[in-house]
């Protein structure tokens, strides 16, 4: 029976979770939709097969692999090129990768093979089937992957310390799935057990991606890798701007993520008490932690800083975290504390309570779309907005730096990007992400009067966007970051550690503040080692 | 195609039309929704040629909505234009909340269940005719702007990049 109030606790308001500066800190949990979907394979001591290899001993050409998840089986095909160094690039316009990807749903024929063979190198320029799951593609890390082989060639194993720096041997640098150039929609698999979730499907992608990686490289080096060190090696990802509306274009997923990371917070503060386990458990965790941000070094001044000052505060903190006698206690001894520290101490205690957490990683998904109910009348949306977006309103989007940013798709690759609406063309071709400026217009036009809202709208059509975001946060509390994404000091890197975040990435690696690398896996099971005591694996640390 | 292709295209294709965002985003659903029933393809194409058409249709469908959401009755309406009210139908089935639908010669009664979510199967594939495919691949391309230095260097976020 559990011991906690169930969610009695009110959850952290959204002023507070969605702002921008705090989304820019978070860290991932056991929530993290790769930790949700290795917990399940662990759960049913899933093991990958490889079940094709038609490979040089340079490591370039075929590979398929099989892992069984939730009564299905699921495939991922592996090319492997001899990619010239000039045309190897993390770029999305780039045309040429070192490796590419395709999740299959089933046992992978050799005619699937060949097609996938034949279609993914071409990523999006490529035709693919509804099964089809996933398409990735992937550059090496040069330096991780060289340093490695010429080890393993010369019978010895990789340097840790580098295995640390860097922390894979590729990275992926983009996972499509739900329907893209033809790939299979997620309705026809969102009802299967482990690919319920949010992303599972590319999660288990990323994962036999980096299975892939590791066998590949055990075959050109000839020596098989340390286990230690292959766990630490996870698979890269490079990320851009591309990422960063998806989270402002599906306000119901990004309400359910940060409800279901919300509750467990709450869940867990609101423990009466604290097990000796569990201390024990605080403890080691709040140590590895430590341990991780010691090996956490970015390039970026700017971020490494904020790093090395985690670094410190959480090690002055961590006499706090040994003498807690209850989790609410450990919160409120954080309230004064920076928000970074505050969004790894909440990573920490949802790590804790499994038991609290875990049933909420089935709520995370978005099955229907939003369901909202309309508005009685003008006034209700009038009133609507002036108790829910306060913080829209107290913006001067006359002012040019309240509205330098504009959102647009590119012509040459069909991404998102970020223009300067005074100084580069394009800004009537605006995406709507402004979505806090749309309100703030809608409540400058709406009548003294109440009237129907269809009846405003014939007049207004314009405002029939503000209006239905209005509608979905009267349902959807946490579905609205709750800043001015077109000021001219938005930074989209903070969406996209916020989105990375859900995925369960560590190792932020800023490179602007428009892109980022990342370490997904790193200190996941490997590929015979799925079993449920093999789940331990947050802030993974690789001891010395 | 996949459903989300052709939902994708139809948002960018009616935005490319001039359609404001919400009703391009309705339109797009009601895209999908109307190739898998089969609807009239036809219908569309005369639609998006009058963008007005579609921001009327839209403001029709939230009229309909809002009456249901006062009162449990079914909600009546009349459309004598086959190819509107193909549409009309298509939206609605679209709606992700249950909407039954009941459709006697240009008589449509409505019943809609706005917190309930919508049960209806999608396929696994769809298919545009080469015209419809057409106009809305030219339309969805007066969405994209044009590449630039500044857009290539600065937009995408990749200015140097090291790799290692």
């Amino acid at each position: 029976m559990k011991d906690h109030a169930a969610p009695a606790l009110p959850l952290r308001a959204p002023e507070t979770v969605l702002r921008l500066a705090r989304m820019g800190q978070m860290m991932p949990t056991r929530l993290s939709f790769l930790r949700v979907l290795v917990r399940q394979l662990c759960a049913e001591r899933a093991k990958v097969r490889r079940i094709h290899w038609d490979m040089c001993d340079d490591g370039f050409g075929q590979a398929a692999y099989a892992i069984d998840l939730g009564g299905h089986t699921y495939s991922l095909v592996a090319i492997s090129n001899d990619l010239p160094a000039d045309q190897r690039s993390d770029r999305v316009i780039a045309t040429a990768w070192d490796a590419a990807f395709v999740l299959f749903d089933g046992i992978a024929t050799p005619d699937e093979i060949a097609r996938i063979a034949a279609q993914a190198p071409k990523q999006e320029a490529g035709r693919f089937g509804p099964r089809d799951l996933v398409l990735s593609r992937a550059n090496k890390s040069v330096r991780m992957w060289d340093a490695t082989v010429a080890a393993l060639k010369a019978g010895q194993q990789p340097d840790p310390q580098m295995i640390r720096d860097i922390g894979y041997l590729m990275r992926t640098t983009a996972v499509y799935g739900n329907g893209k150039f033809g790939i299979a929609d997620r309705y026809l698999i969102a009802d299967r057990p482990g690919l319920d979730g949010p992303f599972a499907a590319e999660m288990l992608a990323v994962y036999l991606i980096r299975h892939f990686t590791l066998d590949l490289v055990q075959h050109v080096g000839g020596v098989p890798l340390d286990p230690t060190l292959a766990r630490h090696l996870g698979i890269g990802n490079a990320t851009g701007l591309g990422m960063a509306p998806f989270l402002v274009n599906h306000p119901v997923l990004l309400h359910n993520w940060i409800q279901a990371r919300e509750t467990a917070l709450a869940r867990v503060l609101a423990r009466r008490t604290m097990t000796e386990a569990q201390k024990d458990r605080l403890s080691t965790l709040s140590h590895r932690a430590q341990k991780h941000l010691a090996d956490w070094h970015v390039p970026a001044e700017d971020h490494n800083a904020i790093l090395r000052q985690l670094e410190t505060d959480w090690a002055a903190f961590l006499p706090q975290i040994e003498t807690a006698t209850t989790f609410a206690a450990l919160w409120d001894a954080a309230a004064g504390q920076t928000d970074t520290l505050q969004e790894l101490l909440t990573a920490l205690l949802i790590e804790l309570c499994p038991e609290d957490v875990d049933d909420l990683a089935h709520e995370m998904a978005d099955r229907h779309g939003p369901l909202s109910v309309p508005f009685a009348d003008t006034d209700a949306v009038k009133s609507a907005i002036e108790t829910h977006w306060g913080w829209a309103l107290h913006c001067d989007y006359t002012n040019a730096d309240n509205c330098r940013r504009f959102w647009y798709v590119s012509a040459a690759k069909l991404e998102p990007r970020l223009g300067d609406r005074f100084a580069e063309p394009g800004a009537e071709l605006e995406t709507p992400l402004d979505i806090a400026r749309r309100v703030a217009q809608l409540h400058a036009d709406l009548p003294d009067a109440a009237h129907p809202v269809s009846a405003f709208t014939e007049t207004y059509p314009q405002h029939a966007l503000a209006i239905s975001r209005v509608a979905l946060l009267n349902r959807y509390p946490y579905a609205e970051i709750r800043d001015n994404l077109i000021a001219a000091t938005c930074r989209p890197i903070d969406m996209l550690r916020c989105k990375l975040s859900y995925f369960g990435a560590t190792k932020f690696d800023p490179k602007s503040d428009l892109w980022t690398r990342i370490t997904l896996a790193q200190g996941a099971p490997l590929g015979d080692e799925l079993r449920p005591e093999m789940d331990d694996w947050w802030l993974p640390v690789m001891e010395r | 195609m996949s459903w989300t292709e052709v939902q994708t295209l139809g948002v960018k294709a009616a935005s490319g039309a001039g359609v404001p965002p919400a009703q391009a985003l309705a339109f797009g659903a009601m895209l999908a929704r109307h190739v898998a029933d089969d609807g009239p393809q036809d219908a569309v194409k005369t639609a998006l040629a009058d963008p007005k058409r579609i921001v009327a249709l839209a403001h029709r469908v939230e009229t309909i909505v809002e009456a249901a959401s006062v009162a449990a009755k079914p909600v009546a309406a009349v459309e004598e234009d086959a190819g509107t009210r193909a549409m009309l139908v298509s939206w609605l089935a679209g709606l992700p909340c249950k909407a039954d639908l009941d459709v006697v010669g240009p008589k449509l009664r409505v019943r809609l269940a706005l917190t309930e979510p919508s049960t209806r199967g999608r396929p696994e594939r769809l298919y545009l005719t080469p015209e419809l495919a057409d106009q809305l691949n030219a339309l969805a391309a007066k969405t994209y702007v044009p590449d630039s230095d500044a857009s290539r260097e600065g937009g995408a976020g990749a200015g140097l990049m090291e790799l290692d």
